[in-house]
């Protein structure tokens, strides 16, 4: 199911619990992490991010969540229809009964600030590291490496 | 259950693996400031009868 899709169906059925419940019309995002911050409780109009669960969108009204996050991009739709894309590493995103929504990332950047041929050096150095593991905790490590990598190759392309 | 929690590796050791692979592949100007955060410093003080009893780096 694509992204928008997802988050039409949730912010419907968010619609339809607000009758009994205290939602409010604008969505406050705090976006941080242990580098900067990005947003103070700023008002958006569209979250994508990308979980454990699933990428999912989150438009306001969306039924309160907890998600752990998987290294990808998040983008942020800005009131003034401004896209703007980060990628992060890792943390969790939470999405409460007032509309107000917290991103927390180990490490996250502007998509522009990550250099694409880095990514692709990191990316073979990783999997030549994954071939060459030797046992399963060194292996799993160097598998996390080359997941972080792709996703951030794709996300410079 | 995903691979690397098999082998034993928590969700935290797994957020430190993607954040250096992600501080690694930064534009080179902002690279050398990010690496600063790879590591982490902790200095114990031991105290006894309400005094440091002696200082270990």
């Amino acid at each position: 199911m694509s992204i928008v899709k997802n988050a039409r169906l949730l912010a419907a059925r968010g619609a339809r619990l607000a009758q009994n419940r205290s939602y409010s019309d604008e969505m406050k995002l705090t976006f941080a992490a242990a580098n900067k911050t990005f947003y103070d409780a700023a008002v958006v109009r569209q979250i994508d991010v990308p979980s454990f669960s699933g990428s999912f969108g989150i438009l306001a009204k969306h039924v309160p969540t907890l998600a752990v996050l998987k290294p990808g991009v998040v983008q942020v739709l800005e009131n003034d229809g401004k896209l703007i894309k980060f990628f992060v590493s890792s943390g969790s995103v939470t999405v409460n009964d007032d509309s107000s929504v917290q991103v927390l990332a180990e490490e996250a950047h502007n998509v522009e600030d990550i250099d694409v041929n880095e990514a692709r050096q990191l990316l073979a150095k990783y999997q030549s590291q994954l071939s060459s593991a030797g046992d399963d905790k060194a292996k799993a490590q160097a598998a996390i490496a080359v997941e972080v990598a792709e996703a951030l190759v794709k996300a410079a392309e | 259950m995903t691979a690397w929690r098999a082998a034993g590796i928590t969700y935290i050791q797994y957020s430190n693996i993607a954040a250096r692979v992600l501080r690694e592949a930064l534009r080179t100007e902002l690279r050398v400031d990010a690496a600063k955060r790879d590591a982490s410093h902790v200095k114990f003080t031991p105290w006894a009868n309400g005094r440091p009893a002696h200082e270990k780096a």
